[in-house]
């Protein structure tokens, strides 16, 4: 028997307004803390574009927080009120408290009608698993069936990023190799590899041309794709350049994404990546 | 039995065994030696780190040790120790194809106990081949023109002469007219107003020779610029120069006498035996009328002694306090190594695929080792060419049986070309061929991204991309002229700056600044994004900062970086990238 199913995910994931309120998707803000005061990730009370103008020249280095579960209830709660069953994706517990406060915040709901995936990725990396997993509880109304499209997708997705400096991951302290590299004795640029709840260095360049070359070299290894989103922190001329040069491979409906502040926070302006899930999910 | 001079004319000058041939290899090393310096001027730019006779000499030296205190009738058995010797320790372009000379001399010449005329026809023949096969795409109007024209003469002359003497006279000529014409085929050498400096130094080898057959003066004062020269030490594998370079003798060095005894009915081999006696790294060449006599010894007062008493008269006298000269090597060693540590530096252990490179300067070395990942780095590089045995020792010296070699200047790449082929069976050897000091970093940035993948890239896939790397950059260098030139529109006078763009001269001027800022313009600078400016041991962190920000006015779209590299020479290496 067919079920309603509402998805709710964190604000890290980074889906564009039409793709929420079209999927009927809730989102719950991460918080941005900085100058003494606690800003909501949520598009108001942060614009994306002010934001990155001002991060270089905030000291201390801007800090980021999960909601409390208390945010997480009443969300849970409305959801439920037209669905039978909710399905929460969430950022990585390796990286963020985000987990444990949708744990906390959703036991207090029958736990037959809740399914919490920790979804292993990161801004659209989590962002196309929580589409899918929408489209998928529309088209069969069935939470095995969008459980195993979310492992699906986790087992054919990539997330590639490659910083303009690794700054702002050192000072982020989640990442541990980062935090725990000493300051170099020449400037790099890293490439980063988000999978399974783990951010790891793909490589380290020297120039952002470079970076962009293995950029596309490494989604061409994931074609033929279904999905794609280039995503940027406010680097919108190098996140057209590489939406243009994947071209060949990139789906009609290729997103480009200006992260979200949450995020941003971590890897500083001027990152670029993508985050692709290749055809085979499908299979 | 042993040919002597005496016998050798007997025959009508045809027939020579492996007594006369080594003989014409000590003229040839020492004539080379004399004359050196005048091969190291003949660069095409005005660089200071022109060192194609040092090469070509630390080349014919090493060759020369082998045979030194051997005594061996057999020609060809004689040619192949030499020629073993020089392949060990074959530096630089040409000194790497001075060794495949002798190695195909040496192999025409297996089997042979004397040497004729037909036989160096055919030594010659195998010598050229294989000098033309130490490298990839044989330019014409180099040592390897001036080999290939000698041969051809020798050819053409051995149908029907067999005095030797007249064929090794043909060999010279041919050889000389062959080098005056090198500035006809390669544009670069007529340019720079030279002629070709690894033929000119071919040309000298030969002339060494004759004049030793002759009986002329070969000698040349010692000159503290080789590893081997105060103890004639020859560095053992593994072993830091300073402890090749400790004294044969608990009593210290000693003292290095040369001179020349004029008489008549001399026994040489009876001077040589007795000379022997007295010290070490004995040279006695010459005949029953001239006598040319180099020894270690304590006490000068011995040979020298020795040589009135006999009756003969001496001359040229030349003593030598070897202590005093190994001071001052140690200490010329050490300024121009910008008072870092000589020898060579190890980096961590590495798995899977190690890097050996060659590099001068602490904050260079620091950066392959600490910063890269490098497993081994060879001091030298632009001032110093390390040799194919170097690099064979560095190859023994790790554990790892998959090795990149990163030779990072033009004039190394063969030396670690043949080393790479030459490496005891088990391990692969493979050479990136980067040419300068950032190329090589910008290689070692791709080496660990080949080797931190996971799984660790392949040895093939490694060098590839470290390969793919090396055409992404420009590299820019700044030094001051050795000599005046002028080369295209460039006038040069000695002593300004230079600039050079991927080892080419393409800048000149009094003011340092305005060179760098010339070189960038010439290097399309604003078509890249960032210039990393590694300065040397002559400049500071201040200086170099203020480069920087004088460039930056005009650059500003570009990431400027300074890095110290305590290079010698060079002021300053800039990678735009």
């Amino acid at each position: 028997m067919a079920q309603k199913i509402r998805v709710i995910c964190d604000s890290t994931c980074d889906i564009p307004s039409d793709l929420l309120s079209k999927h009927h998707i809730r989102v719950v803000p991460c918080f941005v803390n900085y100058d003494g005061n606690s800003f909501a990730d949520d598009g108001v009370q942060l614009k994306r574009e002010e934001y990155y103008r001002q991060l270089p020249h905030i000291r201390p280095v801007p800090k980021t927080s999960a909601f409390p579960p208390g945010l997480v209830e009443p969300v849970v709660e409305e959801a439920l009120k037209e669905a039978d069953h909710v399905v929460i994706l969430s950022v990585p517990a390796k990286l963020s408290g985000v987990y444990n406060a949708f744990r906390l915040g959703s036991s207090n709901f029958p736990q037959e009608k809740i399914t919490l995936i920790d979804s292993g990725q990161v801004a659209m990396g989590l962002g196309w698993q929580v589409i899918i997993a929408a489209e998928t509880a529309e088209a069969t109304g069935d939470v095995a069936a969008v459980k195993d499209a979310v492992q699906r997708v986790r087992n054919n997705q990539r997330l590639y990023a490659a910083l303009d400096t690794l700054e702002y991951l050192r000072h982020s302290g989640r990442v541990g190799w980062a935090s725990a590299s000493l300051g170099s004795l020449l400037q790099i640029k890293p490439i980063l590899d988000v999978r399974e709840g783990e951010v790891k260095s793909h490589s380290r360049v020297r120039t952002f041309k470079r970076a962009f070359e293995e950029l596309v070299k490494l989604a061409h290894e994931q074609a033929p794709l279904d999905r794609l989103a280039v995503m940027h922190a406010d680097n919108a001329k190098g996140a057209q350049e590489l939406k243009d040069a994947l071209k060949d491979i990139a789906p009609s409906d290729t997103l480009i994404v200006n992260i979200t502040p949450t995020i941003g926070t971590h890897i500083g302006p001027g990152g670029l990546g993508f985050a692709s899930v290749s055809k085979s999910w499908r299979n | 039995m042993t040919i002597t001079r005496a016998m050798f004319r007997e025959s009508g000058n045809t027939v020579c065994d492996g007594y006369l041939l080594k003989r014409l290899a000590v003229g040839g090393v020492l004539w080379l030696e004399r004359n050196k310096d005048r091969v190291n001027q003949l660069n095409v730019f005005p660089v200071p780190d022109g060192d194609t006779g040092t090469n070509m000499l630390l080349t014919m030296r090493g060759a020369w040790s082998q045979i030194a205190n051997v005594e061996e009738q057999h020609v060809g058995k004689l040619a192949r120790v030499f020629a073993d010797g020089a392949l060990r320790n074959a530096r630089g372009n040409s000194g790497v194809i001075l060794s495949q000379i002798w190695a195909g001399a040496a192999k025409a010449l297996e089997g042979h106990e004397t040497l004729t005329a037909p036989l160096l026809a055919q030594a010659c023949i195998a010598a050229v081949e294989m000098a033309y096969r130490a490298v990839e795409k044989p330019v014409e109007g180099t040592i390897l023109t001036v080999a290939r024209e000698i041969k051809d003469a020798v050819l053409t002359r051995a149908e029907h002469e067999k005095d030797l003497v007249a064929m090794l006279k043909t060999m010279l000529y041919a050889g000389r007219t062959s080098l005056r014409r090198t500035p006809e085929k390669l544009p670069l050498l007529k340019k720079a107003g030279v002629v070709d400096s690894g033929g000119q130094g071919l040309v000298f080898i030969f002339e060494g020779m004759l004049r030793a057959l002759c009986g002329k003066d070969v000698s040349a004062p010692v000159t503290p610029i080789v590893v081997n020269t105060p103890a004639a030490a020859v560095i053992q594998e593994g072993e830091a120069w300073e402890d090749a370079l400790v004294p044969e003798d608990d009593e210290g060095y000693g003292y290095d006498v040369q001179f020349l005894m004029y008489g008549e009915n001399m026994n040489i081999d009876k001077v040589r035996e007795d000379i022997q006696a007295m010290g070490w790294s004995t040279l006695v060449v010459g005949d029953s009328n001239l006598i040319k006599v180099h020894v270690h010894v304590h006490n000068p007062g011995i040979p020298l002694n020795y040589a009135i008493e006999s009756g003969a008269d001496i001359d040229d006298i030349v003593v030598e306090n070897m202590h005093r000269q190994y001071q001052q090597y140690v200490q010329a060693r050490a300024e121009r190594e910008g008072g870092s540590s000589p020898g060579s530096v190890m980096g961590a252990p590495v798995e899977g695929v190690a890097v050996i490179t060659v590099a001068s300067g602490k904050g260079i070395q620091r950066i392959f080792t600490e910063e890269m990942g490098a497993a081994y780095v060879i001091t030298g590089g632009q001032t110093m060419n390390p040799s194919t045995g170097d690099f064979l020792s560095a190859i023994d010296a790790l554990p790892n049986t998959e090795i990149i070699l990163l030779p990072n200047n033009k004039n190394v790449v063969l030396s670690a070309k043949h080393a790479a082929e030459q490496a005891p069976g088990g391990k692969q050897i493979r050479v990136v061929a980067s040419t300068t000091i950032p190329q090589g970093i910008a290689a070692m940035f791709e080496y660990q991204n080949s080797i931190s993948g996971d799984p660790p890239a392949s040895l093939d896939e490694t060098v590839k991309s470290m390969m793919e790397m090396l055409s992404h950059m420009v590299t820019a260098e700044i030094t001051r002229a050795t000599r005046d030139v002028e080369i295209d529109d460039l006038k040069v006078k000695q002593g300004q700056f230079i600039g050079l763009i991927n080892d080419v001269l393409a800048v000149a001027g009094d003011d340092i600044t305005e060179v760098a800022r010339e070189l960038l313009h010439k290097a399309d600078a604003d078509r890249h994004e960032r210039i990393t400016i590694y300065y040397g041991d002559t400049s500071t962190e201040r200086d170099a900062r203020n480069l920087a920000e004088a460039l930056a006015e005009e650059y500003d779209a570009l990431d400027f970086e300074i890095v110290f590299g305590g290079q010698p020479l060079y002021p300053y290496m800039i990678a735009i990238e």
